[in-house]
Parts: C-alpha cells; structure tokens; sequence
C-alpha cells in the first residue's frame, strides 16, 4: 500500500506542518558569543521550555539552578508576568531582587504534587500576560514535556523547570529522553574576590549545557553581574565530560 | 426542673402547654411522649430552611427558636402575588412535614404578632396563612393578647395582672402613662408594629441586589444540564451588573433541590468582573461536587463585593498595553485560586522590618502595588527556610565568622565569608522585660569550597555564660 515516496511526502508535509504552526520566538541572547554560538548562534530559544538541574546538594535545594532561571527570566519580566510553582515555597523575594529580577511582577503559587505544579505551568505558559513561567519538579516525562512544548507555543511564553526532590528524597527517575528545548546543569563555582577586598566575590556558577537545538553544548564558568546581561562568562571549559564537577556532597 | 419546650398539636387540645412542668403534664396525659430539647439541632435545621427560603427571596433573617422573617418586596410577582407565594411556600413546608403558619404584612410586628397569635391558627383545616393589607395593621392587632407584641413575659404578666389582656386595651392607654410604669418596651414594639417605628431586621446574608434566579418546570439533574444553566445564569446576572457598570468579586451559585436543601458553590476572583463566559469556566469544574440527589429545581446566583467596571472594548491581545497586564493575568490568577485555594497564589511585597523572615510578605496577586523595594545594598539568600535549622560550627574565635560548619551531616569548609551583618527585631516586638541584646542575631554569608554559599547566622553576641548557637538560615 505504501510505497517509500508517499511516505516521504508525508512526512514532508507533516514537517511543513508542524514548523508552519511554531512560529519564530526570537531568542534571548547571553551577550558572550561563546554561549550564544553552542546555543545555535542567536541565544536561548524563547517560545520553548528549558530544564534546569542541580547535582547533589543542589538537587534538593535548587539553588544555584533557581538563581540561573531567575537571572534568565528577569530579562522577560518586562514582557508580562511570571509565575514560579512550587512544592515547598522557599523562594525569598529579596534574594531575588537582589539578583535583578523584579519580584513585583512574580506570581507564586504553591502547589501539593508534582502532576499539579506541571499543571500549573502548563496552564500558566498557554495564558495570556505571561513572559515566562517556572515549576520546581523532580522530573518531566515525555508527554509532560510534549505538553509543555505545545502550551509555550499557544503565547510564545518561555517556561522553566527547575529539577529538584524533595529534602532526603530518592534521586527520580533518570530524564530517559526529555521534550525540554535546552538542559543544563548547573553547579555553583568558587568565587574570586576583588584584589585587597575582603569577603566574597561576585557569585559565580559552572553551566553545563547538556542539549541545545541546532547547538553543541558545552560548560562555562560564569559570574553574576549587573549590567545589562546578567551572566558573563569568566571561562569556558575544554570538554564538559572532562570538567564536570564534583559533587559537593563529597567535600567532606 | 424538666418542662416543656415546645408542644404539637396533639398535645395542645390536652391542655398541655409550653413552660408546663414535665412531672406535672405526665400526670394530666399519662401516656405522654416527651423527646429530650436539642437546641444546637434546632438551630442547625432553622438555618438549613432559612437557606432553603432563600430561593423565594434572598432577604432571610432568622427568627431563633422557630421562626424566620423574609423580606419579599419585589418578589412576589414571581409567584402572581403575595397569596402565591405564601401558598407555595407553606404548601412546600407541609410536604417537607413541617407545619408552618405564616403572615404577610406591611411591617415585621403585624406579621410577627399575627403568625403566632392570630385567630384560628391552632384549629386543624384553618388556613394557615394570613394577609394583612396595608392600613389594617391596626385592626389585625386589637384583638390579640399583649404577648403578640415580642414584649419579654415579665413585662406581658404585669399587665396581665392589671387586667390588660388584649392589645386594643392597650392601645387605648395614654402611650407615656405606659411607658413610665412599665418600661418602654411594649408600646415602642406596638408602633414598631404598626409601622409608626421604623425596624431592621438582621439578615442572614447581606442584602446583595445583584441576584438572579431560574427555576425550571421540571426537576433537573444531568451535569450537563447544570452546566448549562450555569452559563444562562450567568448570562442574565452579568447583563444586569453590565447595565448597572458595575463587576463583582464574589460569586455564588445556589441549586435548590427538591429535597429542599441548597447545595452552593462559591468563587472569588481577583478583579471586579462580569464575564459570564469566564464564569461560568469557574463553577464547571465545582459543579461535579453537586450531588443533585433526587433533582434541582431552582438556581440563584448572587454577586457581592461590587465595585464599579467601566464598559472596555473587548480586545483581542490584551497583553500590550503596559497597565492591561494586571487585567491580562486577573482569569489565569482565578482559576489557579479557585482550584488551589485561597492563600496559595499570591506576589511577595516588602514590608520595613530587619527580621529577614517579616521582611517579606505575602498580598494578593493583584493587589496594588507598593513603591518600596528591598534594600539591595544587603545581599539575601534565594532560598529561605521558614525554620532555621541548627548547625554545628567551628570557628578560631567566638566572634571570628565560621570556619568549619556541619549542616545534615555533612561538612562544609569555609574559604571565604562575609559579616557579620547584625539583625534585631524591631525593639517594640521584644518582650518587655527581654535581657538585652538577645533577640539579635549576627549573618555570615559563607562559601563553602565548592563555591556554594550560605546564610548562618550566631544567636546574640557571645556571652561567657552561655553556649554560643549557630543556625543556618538560607542559602544563596
């Protein structure tokens, strides 16, 4: 019956099709061509998803992976609101201003499971005045990530999900495939004070990108900063398999 | 002593009558059932039936023990008069098995005093209801007893005693004699019944006249249904607020089943609205919480907390103009509160306190926003523990900032901190005989080698006689 061109015509139009309904989101650039270019040149696709992860510690604490997505989504709060849903609501809104991201346009809402809070920010990324919104979940399967992936495109809304289990939880389920855009681990990085300061430097985090559309990946040291982009890269690293960081559980 | 409380009508051709001593009635009629009183009961069923009557007006005001008044001004239309409605409620109250007498008249005491005390009532096959027309208030009062006037038994006993039995003669008293020798209370309730006072009533709900209603020639009981008349109603009720221009906060939806109870649902919104279409998306997942038992058949939906919404043109991207953005992400916010619960969405605004867990509270989502900011000279943690937990650490000094610290078990080496930065609360929240200085605590913002970094902070300042506490607040 099917003959190996009238599947290719088929999945010509399905592709033509699917590319028709996704329209260009634009993307928001990092200002260091280094990370931009492993992200396909332009910068972080908006319009999509993006997961973000600790290691760890910080897989519990989603610390340095929440100050990641606020730094990145501080730059769309200007376009509408953003919603952050959690389990366990720990966010402390003065930190977040302190790293420049205006907690007045911030909607939190706390939720009781997992399956709610992917709910939430389904629901939130498909509504109308939202820029961005964020969910705090141990792991996104497959149909949730497709989900996800068609209510960003309802809006163009960017959303978030930042991996962490609960306090003394299991590790979840590994993320066997995931529909996210981009995945990133984040770690925290030593800091470097000031030459003849005393106390700590500006707050520094090693990225890894483990998987960007049309990009290549790779990890980088970068440093908060208050100008205009708020994560400046200090360094990139050769081989992000070579330079992936130990986990500081085993500092002791 | 055990008395009666209340007696059927059985009992009363028996001569047995409220206030009659238990030993006593139970000699006059041996066979005599008594039940034990249970006012808590009796107050929870007057408040079901007052929900219930809410379907013929929404002006309830409850008449404890056994009583209710209901303002039907402007409603009796409905039922084709003031005599269709009474029939059809006492006819409704007899099939639930409640006898009920009721009165209509121009002022709550005339009504009152008729429902009880008039002509007839106790006798079977009497009506059980009575109209008194506007005017003959009067005429309706004269001959009844003294008590028909909601005056304490005290003050009915004493006239009682003077041979004053039935209004008329009291009516027939210089107003000031009376009231000088028997208080004011009885004539001040004869004008208030003869509309000559004026009288509040306290209603069970506030008057909210932004009420619609929808009753249907047969029961109903299929979710589709309910959502459709859920949509109707909310149609006709936000036409109204439209043409008064106002929106409203709070919305509830009333089904009256034939069994007589009221099943309602409410929603909140975050901004003043009137979107039926919007609405009615509100109620549909609450209404498969309704169990429609054996068919509804009446409908109320009532809007309070209004507040004046001017007419928009509708647009079709909301989001573009700068001040829209609110009004843009109001229906996301209701629908996140009404499914997860008031309290569980809400937008952190600062408030001027030191104490880092009061320096942040929660509002509304939408609620105006505030001008102030935090101060961000003084760097805070991204994440907050609501309760600090306990650290052990190791420092050179009791004062040096930490150099070694345990946190759930495992130990993190300080390379780098910064502090301390001492924080008290506001002197006015301290007890009034604190000792000094004890409440205030001392932040380290630390970073440990592998660059994370932590808020502890040392309880007080060191004091020899004392161990020195470290806690760990937040982390950055």
């Amino acid at each position: 019956m099917s003959s190996p061109v009238q599947l290719g015509a088929l999945r010509a139009a399905l592709a033509a099709l699917e590319t028709g309904r996704r329209p260009r989101r634009g993307a928001l650039a990092f200002g260091d061509a280094r990370l931009d270019e492993a992200l396909g040149g332009a910068g972080l696709p908006l319009g999509r998803w993006h997961e973000a992860a600790g290691e760890g510690l910080e897989g519990e604490t989603g610390v340095a992976a929440g100050a990641f997505v606020a730094c990145v989504a501080a730059r769309l709060a200007d376009r509408g609101a953003v919603v952050w849903a959690m389990r366990r609501p720990d966010l402390y809104p003065p930190g977040l201003a302190g790293l420049g991201f205006p907690a007045e346009r911030l909607i939190q809402v706390r939720v009781r499971d997992e399956a709610q809070a992917l709910a939430v920010l389904e629901e939130a990324l498909a509504s109308v005045g939202v820029a961005a919104a964020i969910a705090e979940v141990g792991c996104v399967d497959l149909l949730a990530g497709r989900r996800l992936t068609l209510a960003c495109e309802v809006q163009g809304a960017t959303g978030f999900v930042i991996r962490r289990r609960p306090f003394g939880g299991g590790a979840p389920a590994g993320a066997k495939g995931s529909a996210a855009a981009t995945r990133w681990r984040i770690a925290p990085a030593p800091s470097v004070p000031a030459a003849g300061e005393p106390g700590l430097g500006a707050p520094r985090w090693r990225l890894t990108l483990d998987r960007a559309p049309g990009g290549r990946g790779g990890a980088w040291i970068v440093e908060f900063d208050h100008g205009p982009y708020p994560l400046r890269v200090v360094a990139e690293l050769a081989d992000p398999l070579l330079a992936s960081p130990q986990p500081w559980r085993a500092a002791g | 002593m055990r008395r009666l409380v209340a007696v059927d009508r059985i009992g009363r051709p028996l001569h047995l009558y409220v206030h009659h001593t238990a030993a006593d009635a139970a000699s006059h009629v041996p066979d005599l059932l008594t039940a034990e009183a249970d006012p808590a009961a009796d107050q929870a069923d007057l408040d079901a039936i007052s929900d219930w009557v809410a379907r013929f007006s929404p002006a309830v005001a409850p008449d404890p023990p056994d009583g209710l008044f209901l303002d039907i001004t402007g409603v009796a239309h409905l039922w084709g008069g003031e005599a269709g409605l009474m029939d059809d409620l006492l006819a409704r109250l007899a099939a639930a098995g409640l006898p009920a007498r009721a009165a209509v008249a121009s002022t709550t005491g005339a009504a009152w005093a008729v429902a009880h005390f008039g002509e007839g009532f106790g006798a079977p096959g009497a009506q059980a209801g009575v109209i008194i027309l506007p005017g003959e208030e009067a005429a309706a009062l004269r001959t009844l007893p003294i008590e028909a006037l909601r005056c304490e038994a005290a003050v009915a006993r004493q006239f009682d005693h003077l041979g004053i039995a039935k209004v008329a003669q009291l009516m027939a008293l210089p107003r000031d004699q009376v009231a000088r020798r028997f208080g004011a209370a009885a004539p001040w309730r004869l004008d208030q019944a003869l509309g000559e006072v004026p009288e509040a009533l306290i209603f069970r709900r506030p008057a909210a006249p932004d009420v619609a209603r929808l009753s249907f020639a047969e029961p109903i009981s299929a979710p589709e249904d309910l959502a459709r008349v859920t949509r109707d109603i909310a149609v006709q009720l936000c036409t109204r607020l439209e043409t008064r221009g106002v929106g409203a906060r709070c919305f509830t939806l009333s089904f009256h089943g034939v069994d007589g109870r009221a099943r309602r649902l409410e929603v909140s919104l975050a901004l003043a609205s009137r979107d039926p279409a919007s609405l009615a998306r509100l109620f549909a997942p609450k209404l498969e919480t309704v169990d429609p038992g054996f068919g509804l058949e009446v409908v109320t939906l009532v809007a309070e907390e209004t507040a004046p919404l001017a007419a928009r043109q509708a647009r079709w991207d909301p989001g573009e103009e700068a001040g829209a953005q609110d009004d843009a992400i109001a229906p996301l916010i209701d629908r996140l509160t009404n499914r997860l619960g008031e309290g569980a969405v809400w937008r952190a605004a600062p408030f001027p306190s030191h104490l880092p867990e009061r320096a942040s509270v929660s509002r509304a989502p939408l609620a105006p926003s505030q001008p102030e900011r935090w101060d961000p000279d003084h760097p805070r943690p991204l994440r907050l523990f609501a309760r600090p937990e306990p650290v052990e650490v190791t420092a050179l000094a009791p004062d040096d900032p930490p150099r070694l610290f345990r946190w759930r078990g495992v130990i993190h080496r300080v390379r780098l901190a910064e502090g301390p930065e001492r924080l008290a609360p506001e002197w006015w929240r301290a007890p009034f005989d604190a000792e000094e200085e004890g409440a205030a605590r001392d932040y380290y913002q630390v970073e440990n080698e592998a660059g994370a970094r932590f808020w502890l902070f040392r309880e007080g300042p060191y004091r020899s006689d004392r161990p020195v506490r470290w806690w760990l607040h937040g982390l950055f």
